[in-house]
């Protein structure tokens, strides 16, 4: 059975690399009950792929990945990986999909949220919301193509909000 | 203690202009947040990427936070870099669990685990906005605390350190923090720190006798270590198998300091792993102990650590012998990094000299396994400048690593070190060469450059680790004058300056020669008033017989004198066969 997890990580768990993350989920995984597939070698790892990595520094509220299993993978399952993962850290569904499933071919891409504290210079396909002394911006980005960095267009805080499914 | 939330507003506005953020994040999962009476910061004074691999931190980490009275919390040094920020922006070095400035803790603990480290001690303390000397600490501040095998030797930094803890912490910490909390003012607490067992106070104490744990009890090893998000550079759970070593290698500190040895049984150590597996989630576990291969159960252990699957093993395999290899091949799939054997000499003359119990036979059969079972590349450790040294000695470093490249071994290393002669061992009396001799030893070897990757560490870090080690009071001038001019993290290539380090040395006027130079038994030694329980006579006379190339066997197998056992009323912790 092949498992779609959504996650999210905020606060200072922004500042993991993109390897770092993964292997703080593959022992997320390994606290939990369930005895998951590994690969052969020395380090053994679990098989997962993941959606697009991002840059260190960026919040992340669409966090992919696929896992697939011979065990079946409830609710239960989700609030006790919950309670071994660090703060900050958090999978807030899982999803069975189908065993043809691919990331790269199902995601279209992903929203991004830029959050300034002054008035932003506008780049194109950019929505901007004023709030006060706020200023969000949002846009979406196409699956593989350039994340935005950490104050790239002199922004705060930089948000990727959620991922949009083909179809 | 006062939380500080300001700290954490302000690393968020920093981390995305430093290197490597998450080694400054905190917070790991299975990191303690608790309340409590009295509150300590454990201080590694390096990196959080070393730090983070240290066992004994972790053991008192747990044994703190399992009181019902006291926390503990923890902090490293941070690179220059972040330490640059740190200080345009105001943030003091602050603790990893509730990012207080460590200003703000009652009692700070420094492990000292290696000589060079001493400057970033002094730079911790000043980060942390606390005064860098003991003398000018009020009651306001922290009580500053320092323990690990540096100890042995305080001397040259006792003007920085409140109070000593030497030996093992386990039962000590837990008084010490007792007495801290009991006392009513800084000289009240020091003057209780003073009459614990294995604590010395400057000042307060003349004389200190190490602390021992009689046995390893199963409730103080650490099954929730944290887990580092950042790549560190031992990535794994770890498991104390085996305190103390009973080879007596004449060159080793940790092989005397650590005395006697005591051996956890194999099903504890089983128990243990297993938890520390479900509670971390590592997929590789490392036995630490000086010497594994000696444990008594290490095949009984290795036969109960297989039923823990999907999770790798590793053992330190410096021990040249085949039983090491064997271990090694047991316990876990192939390596790629290759297995590592320390012959630490070339001739089996000069390997008598320091008593490393292994003949050139242990050392090719050990490769021959090594090439048997699979391995293609191979680490071998030696020493240059050990007592008794000719040339002939070094150039037979060069042709064992070519006999045992001719083996089959695909790729060949060899580490080659100048010895430190160390207090507390028996070659405390020795002389350590000077790097100019060094070099030319270190020529002698180059031709085997051919067929090998040779790694020479530098003479004058040598000399430099060698003053630090055996320096008394005075190089406490040193040390101060080092962290003024930023000669922090001497320990990584790219920050070692030993010109700077050689001016300081010359300006201070310490008188390097002599501190080099060869002792007598009658000669005064800066440590002399610290009783690591093996005596002065017994490290003489095991001098002695190094000089006439005479063996002293493994303790195990009969006392042979050392004088600890008698001293502390224990013996060698030693299980029996289970199988
Ligand atoms: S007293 Fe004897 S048995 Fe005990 S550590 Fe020393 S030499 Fe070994």
């Amino acid at each position: 059975m092949k498992y779609l997890f959504h996650y999210k990580r905020i606060g200072l768990l922004r500042y993991l690399s993109n390897h770092e993350m993964i292997r703080m989920i593959e022992r997320v995984l390994r606290r939990t009950d369930v005895r998951f597939k590994m690969t052969e070698g020395f380090h053994q790892r679990l098989k997962l792929s993941f959606g697009q990595a991002l840059p260190t520094g960026v919040i992340d509220r669409a966090g992919l990945f696929l896992l697939s299993t011979d065990e079946i993978l409830d609710h239960d399952f989700l609030k006790a990986a919950n309670s071994v993962s660090p703060p900050e850290f958090e999978i807030f569904k899982i999803d069975k999909v189908d065993e043809h499933f691919e990331l790269g071919k199902s995601v279209d891409g992903y929203f991004f949220k830029l959050i300034f504290l002054k008035e932003p210079e506008i780049q194109d396909g950019w929505k901007v919301e004023n709030k006060g002394k706020i200023w969000i911006v949002s846009f979406f980005n196409a699956f593989n193509s350039h994340s935005p960095k950490p104050g790239e267009f002199g922004q705060y805080l930089t948000i990727r909000n959620n991922a949009i499914f083909k179809d | 203690m006062k939380k500080d939330s300001n700290v954490l507003k302000k690393l968020v506005d920093i981390l995305d202009k430093v290197e490597k953020p998450s080694r400054y994040i905190g917070n790991e999962y299975n990191s303690v947040k608790k309340d409590a009476e009295l509150s300590m910061c454990l201080i590694f004074p390096d990196l959080y990427d070393v730090g983070m691999s240290h066992f004994g931190v972790k053991i008192l980490y747990d044994i703190v936070n399992k009181t019902d009275f006291a926390k503990c919390e923890r902090a490293y040094l941070p690179w220059p870099d972040m330490q640059k920020i740190m200080i345009d922006k105001g943030i003091p070095l602050y603790s990893y669990e509730t990012y207080t400035p460590v200003k703000a803790f009652d009692v700070i603990g420094f492990t000292l685990q290696y000589e060079m480290s001493y400057p970033n001690v002094l730079r911790a303390l000043r980060l942390g906005d606390i005064p860098i000397k003991s003398a000018h600490r009020s009651d306001e501040d922290p009580i500053v605390i320092a323990g690990g095998p540096c100890t042995f030797n305080p001397t040259p930094i006792e003007d920085f350190v409140d109070a000593f803890l030497i030996g093992d912490g386990e039962e000590a910490t837990t008084e010490m923090l007792v007495a801290i909390k009991k006392g009513r003012s800084r000289s009240e607490k020091l003057e209780f720190l003073s009459k614990i067992e294995g604590v010395y106070v400057p000042r307060y104490n003349n004389k200190v006798r190490k602390r021992i744990i009689s046995e390893m009890k199963m409730d103080w090893a650490p099954v929730d270590q944290i887990i580092p998000y950042t790549e560190i550079v031992h990535d794994r759970g770890v498991v104390e198998i085996m305190r103390g070593c009973t080879n007596g290698c004449r060159f080793c500190q940790a092989g005397m300091i650590y005395r006697p040895v005591r051996e956890r049984s194999a099903t504890e150590i089983y128990d243990v792993s297993k938890k520390i597996v479900e509670r971390t989630g590592y997929e590789e576990l490392g036995l630490l102990s000086l010497s594994s291969a000696d444990h008594s159960q290490i095949n009984d252990t290795v036969d109960l650590l297989k039923k823990i699957t999907d999770t790798s093993f590793s053992i330190p395999s410096t021990r040249a012998n085949a039983l090491t290899v064997e271990i090694a091949e047991a316990i876990g799939t192939i390596r790629k990094s290759g297995i590592t054997i320390a012959p630490e000499a070339g001739t089996q003359r000069l390997r008598n000299v320091i008593n490393k119990g292994i003949t050139e036979d242990d050392i090719f059969s050990a490769a021959k396994l090594a090439i048997e079972k699979g391995w293609k590349k191979i680490k071998l450790y030696f020493m240059i400048g050990l007592p008794t040294e000719t040339d002939e000695d070094v150039k037979a470093i060069g042709i064992l690593i070519d006999k045992i490249k001719r083996m089959g071994f695909h790729e060949i290393s060899a580490t080659i070190g100048v010895f430190v002669p160390k207090a507390h061992t028996p070659f405390q009396f020795e002389a350590q060469i000077m790097p100019d001799e060094a070099f030319r030893r270190f020529k002698l070897l180059n031709w085997t450059r051919r067929f090998a990757k040779l790694n020479f560490t530098d003479p004058y870090k040598a000399i430099i680790e060698g003053v630090l080690s055996r320096g008394g009071k005075a190089i406490g001038e040193v040390v101060e004058e080092a962290e003024k001019q930023d000669l922090i993290f001497a320990d990584w290539d790219e920050m070692f300056n030993p010109g700077k380090w050689m001016k300081i040395f010359e300006d201070k006027k310490i008188d390097l020669q002599k501190i080099m130079s060869a002792k007598s038994f009658k000669d005064p030694f800066p440590w002399d008033f610290v009783d690591s329980g093996i005596s002065k006579g017994f490290l003489w006379s095991e001098h002695l017989k190094s000089i006439k190339e005479r063996l002293t066997p493994d303790c195990r197998d009969g006392c042979t004198g050392c004088g600890v056992c008698q001293k502390f009323n224990v013996d060698n912790v030693i299980q029996e066969g289970i199988s």
